[in-house]
């Protein structure tokens, strides 16, 4: 098999969500001595690229990205050490701590938010539902986070949003982290009224949002 | 029978796992297996759709769909489990009616099968879109003069003396206690004290709300409408289980509710109808209800009137009104707020889909998404009242026709609808009539639907 042949495996058994090809085709690129950077960029990062603008256009929904982000963490065990026996680094896109706020039990939404920014090569730190203010911003120094992203599907969890934002103020850690909310209810204008750095409507907004936010860091 | 108890020692020694397991390793692959298995298929080019087999076999995947997967319950981290047989006793065993109401404004909600000439319960009013103080007793006042009106829905307040409602704080409790006691006045003001609630109360996140709201002092009775939520999808946690535990006590009419997302772990439109029909099951067994609120949406529109989430909603009510005897309220979430061309064509597509599916009872479609803060008037319940009694003498194949026609006129744009006016910019906040601009756009709109072919009394 020659190398464009085993990287369109590898993009493949991403848009499938096959965790088996996924791995086989690692394997495979190991074998034919591929650079593993060019495994993960040209092949594992084409096929989220695919399956990416197929949720954009609704072809497919969240299990297939839940799939095709598990074939991308199958392919990752076999090219991830070899990476760095190498010595070499996947460029970090940054670290996003997501959460809904409290009082708040929905969850889809920002699972789908997390998986999307996955897929776009983020590290997301996923706290679930319900969290205070503190909690979220102790967990966002915890795992050194550079975006905190806070999900919420009803009016009357919205001034939680805020209250995350005016607790960062008051311990002089805003500047520290960019803020971004979303959720059925939020709205742009409710984005800047709180002092957010940002509203996506999408989930693809939202990792678009994130990446311009980093790129402007 | 399971009452709540057995169903509750199932959350205590049902099997454990993660959350993430559940959706990913439980719920998604058995969801995909049941759709493929039991040939479920969704018809793009027939939102209503016609065929009763079909609609038989959805109700039978929901079943094997919940006797595979159950529900989460995630304060215990366990799963609920049910075989087939005891699903299908608890169907069995279904009254097929909710009694509401007091004196002469009580009534029986009953069961409407696909095709059925007989006007469904009319549930009437706003639920969760927020509403000011200042504008919710106009409003429900309003909404229990409608003489056709069988039970309403009220507002949830968004602030308290100015303090902003948050969820499972004191002000929500206070929220909730002023929003009854505005609900019930007004609804003496309309003349009709004994008309039933029944979205009690529809923002408690805490079951304290719930239940502190429930003290007689304020006004509230058993035979209103209690809601108790499942989480989407397929769980529950204590705090719903709290709310049941405390209505079954009292012998309150429990109201299960629920929103399957289509394209979140429900994946598309197939998928979607399965557990759509699985929810109300679920609303049987856990929840106990005597009735069930449901409004399935799009993930990404936030509304239930795109093409697929129309058909998911002809699908299984047909499936759930043909084979399972439990009052559905089927409510709709319009992408159009007050006030647009949008709005009338949506809740005209919605309503015509779920009426002649059989829904035993329809709600007021609620505008903007039912996130604009008073962004709704009463004329669109009076709207949705019109269209629902002019769906009821037609079959599925007619409304399947229009609905077609309607898609056309609003598909394209669905996702830039107008998010309309507020009930302040249409409405006379003295005399609670409506402005002559919406008043013309309502006349015009009722015109164009009756050119179309919608038999308005």
């Amino acid at each position: 098999m020659n190398k464009e042949q085993i990287l369109e495996n590898l993009a493949t058994a991403i848009v499938d969500g096959d965790d088996d090809m996924a791995l086989e085709s690692a394997r495979a690129a190991l074998d034919a001595q591929l650079d593993p950077l060019d495994a993960v960029d040209q092949g594992l990062s084409k096929g989220m690229d695919i399956i990416g603008e197929q949720f954009q256009s609704g072809e497919v929904f969240l299990p297939e990205l839940l799939m095709a982000a598990s074939a991308f963490k199958a392919a990752m065990e076999i090219l991830k050490p070899e990476i760095e026996l190498q010595k070499k680094e996947i460029a970090k896109q940054g670290t996003v701590l997501i959460g809904t706020v409290k009082g708040d039990l929905h969850s889809i939404g920002k699972n789908i938010v997390g998986t999307v920014l996955e897929t776009k090569g983020f590290d997301v730190v996923d706290i679930g539902i319900d969290n205070g203010a503190l909690d979220i911003i102790q967990e966002a120094k915890k795992v050194q986070a550079d975006v905190i992203a806070l999900s919420c599907l009803m009016t009357t969890t919205m001034p939680a949003q805020k209250e995350v934002i005016e607790t960062l103020e008051e311990m002089n850690l805003r500047d520290k982290y960019f803020v971004i909310v979303g959720g059925g209810p939020v709205t742009p204008e409710w984005a800047n009224e709180i002092g957010a750095d940002g509203y996506g409507e999408s989930a693809i907004q939202a990792a678009e949002l994130v990446k311009e936010l980093m790129d402007n860091k | 029978m399971l009452n709540f108890l057995d169903v509750y020692e199932r959350v205590l020694k049902g099997p454990l796992m993660s959350e993430q397991d559940f959706d990913i390793k439980v719920f998604i692959p058995t969801l995909r297996r049941v759709v493929k298995e039991y040939g479920i298929q969704y018809d793009k080019e027939n939102p209503v759709p016609n065929d009763d087999a079909a609609t038989d076999n959805l109700f039978d995947a929901a079943v094997d769909f919940l006797s595979q997967v159950g529900v989460y319950c995630q304060d215990t981290n366990r799963v609920i489990q049910f075989s087939k047989d005891e699903i299908l006793d608890a169907v069995h065993e279904a009254p097929g009616k909710c009694f509401a109401g007091e004196g002469k404004d009580a009534g029986v909600f009953g069961m409407r099968k696909p095709d059925d000439g007989k006007t469904p319960w009319l549930h009437v009013g706003s639920g969760i879109v927020a509403t000011s103080e200042e504008m919710i007793t106009n409003l429900i006042e309003a909404y229990g003069s409608i003489a056709e009106v069988d039970s309403i829905s009220i507002s949830a307040l968004d602030s308290i003396r100015g303090i902003p409602v948050m969820a499972g704080s004191p002000a929500e409790i206070y929220a909730a206690i002023r929003g009854v006691k505005i609900g019930r006045e007004a609804l003496r003001r309309a003349g009709r004290p004994g008309l039933p609630i029944m979205n009690l109360i529809s923002t408690a996140a805490a079951a304290v709300t719930t239940i502190a709201a429930s003290a007689p002092q304020f006004g509230l009775r058993p035979t209103d409408g209690w809601l108790v939520g499942a989480i989407s999808e397929m769980k529950i946690d204590f705090g719903a289980m709290n709310k049941s535990a405390y209505l079954l006590n009292w012998g309150a009419n429990v109201g299960a509710e629920s929103s399957p997302i289509l394209g979140g772990y429900c994946g598309g439109p197939a998928g979607t109808a399965v557990v759509s029909t699985a929810y109300i099951l679920m609303g049987l067994l856990v929840q106990k209800g005597s009735y069930q609120l449901t409004f399935p949406v799009h993930f990404r529109y936030g509304c239930s009137t795109t093409r697929d989430v129309l058909w998911v909603v002809s699908s299984s009510c047909q499936a759930a009104s043909r084979n399972i005897p439990m009052p559905v309220i089927w409510l709709g979430y319009m992408a159009g707020g007050p006030n647009t061309k949008s709005y009338f064509y949506e809740a005209a597509a919605h309503l015509l889909t779920a009426v002649t599916s059989g829904a035993p009872s329809v709600q007021t479609p609620h505008p903007a998404k039912a996130v604009k803060i008073d962004g709704i008037t009463p004329m669109e319940a009076k709207f949705g009242v019109e269209m629902a009694i002019a769906a009821s003498k037609l079959s599925r194949e007619q409304a399947n026709e229009l609905v077609i026609q309607l898609l056309e006129k609003y598909e394209s744009q669905i996702e830039t609808a107008p998010t309309g006016s507020t009930y302040q910019e249409c409405y006379n906040i003295t005399t609670s009539k409506p402005g002559d601009d919406y008043l013309r756009l309502f006349n015009e709109m009722k015109d164009e639907l009756a050119d179309m072919g919608v038999p308005f009394a």
